[in-house]
């Protein structure tokens, strides 16, 4: 009777013993399955995006302004990886691919600055630039809006606006709910 | 009575004058035939390459952004050739358009700017009033093999842009538009770095 009682207790030892030794190995497999589940979706919903050219919207924004906002673009959202390919504006690849999104940039402000009145004065001639940014679906349904800003105001070149544009372009698009989710839903709207 | 009298020194001097003038005259037929032979390598004539130097801003493909090099017109091609690198070219054929902008940039890059910085009474801020310098933007839109449109912009010295857009029309390049906005725009930019 009593070795039974042992026997018994030992075996609900090495039950409890075995369950917990099997728990913890189940739960990280359970992760993994998650996660390659959830790699698996977002792999599904990989999305490319093609970026368009600059509509300057009869601002005096000069072309070498607009080819730096189109090139800082292509470049910053490359580096962002947010996105499975980059495309230039016209590329044929485009064609055929089914989850593509465009990128149209407007831009809204252009305060033109001078280099030298930013080095003389410190305060004025600072070159601003205010953009509406949009992901658009094939079918024109608008996935992501903002109005972003960039500026240069002590120093660099006037040119060096674009950079810190197409740099928060990039950046609101990966802070974005849209970026993380990679879902298409109501569009986002906002300000930065 | 009244002879004319030359003495021998005089006229010795005379034909070594005479002497001098005729080799400063072959002199200066040889400047003028260099000079001509100069003008031949100008712009407008595409039998010689064109070249300039230019500063890479961005887009060009395969280079460093502002990198300093020559921007060269080949039979085919254009070409920026960094300095002791090997050179980026992309096809005449696949330019598009050509833009001419201006620009003023103050000079002396980041050791300047941090002198400047340093300099007391705001003595920096006086030599920035005088350390700028106008340049001239060249912006070139081409296509690549799939169709993608590029941009390039360069940064050349004053007056050297409109050689290189005429070069290029030379080659074969149509400049579709926008031709008066360009000049209105780098009148824009001239009087906004005036201002």
């Amino acid at each position: 009777m009593k070795t039974s009682k042992c026997n018994l207790s030992i075996a609900c030892g090495i039950a409890m013993v075995v369950i917990m030794l099997a728990l913890p190995s189940r739960l990280p497999g359970q992760t993994a399955t998650e996660k390659s589940s959830a790699k698996s979706e977002k792999s599904a919903t990989q999305w490319s995006v093609q970026v368009d050219q600059v509509d300057a919207s009869n601002l005096d924004l000069s072309y070498s302004f607009q080819i730096a906002i189109y090139e800082n673009l292509v470049e910053e959202l490359n580096k962002t990886k947010q996105f499975q390919q980059v495309f230039r504006d016209g590329d044929v690849r485009t064609g055929e691919l089914p989850n593509l999104l465009v990128l149209k940039t407007t831009v809204q402000k252009y305060t033109p600055g001078s280099e030298t009145r930013r080095a003389v004065t410190t305060v004025s001639g600072a070159t601003k630039l205010t953009v509406r940014s949009q992901l658009l679906t094939r079918e024109g349904k608008i996935v992501f809006e903002r109005t972003v800003n960039g500026d240069v105001r002590f120093f660099g070149s006037n040119l060096r606006a674009t950079r810190n544009l197409a740099h928060n372009v990039a950046k609101t698009i990966k802070q974005s709910s849209w970026s993380s989710s990679g879902q298409l839903t109501a569009p986002l709207t906002g300000q930065l | 009575m009244n002879r004319f009298v030359v003495s021998r020194s005089y006229s010795w001097s005379y034909l070594q004058g005479r002497h001098h003038a005729l080799w400063l005259s072959t002199v200066l037929l040889c400047c003028s035939l260099t000079a001509t032979a100069q003008t031949i390598t100008q712009p407008g004539d595409i039998s010689a390459p064109f070249s300039t130097r230019a500063t890479h801003l961005l887009g060009f493909a395969n280079t460093r952004n502002n990198s300093t090099g020559t921007l060269s017109v080949q039979e085919d091609s254009l070409q920026f050739q960094e300095n002791g690198k090997p050179g980026a070219q992309v096809k005449i054929g696949s330019v598009r358009d050509v833009f001419l902008g201006a620009e003023s940039k103050q000079v002396g890059g980041l050791p300047m700017t941090l002198g400047k910085t340093a300099a007391p009474f705001g003595g920096g801020r006086v030599v920035s009033l005088f350390a700028h310098k106008k340049y001239d933007t060249l912006t070139l839109e081409y296509v690549d093999a799939d169709g993608g449109i590029h941009g390039a912009v360069f940064q050349l010295e004053k007056g050297k842009a409109e050689a290189v857009k005429n070069d290029l029309i030379a080659h074969g390049v149509t400049i579709s538009s926008h031709q008066d906005q360009a000049t209105k725009e780098s009148a824009t930019e001239a009087k906004h770095e005036n201002k």
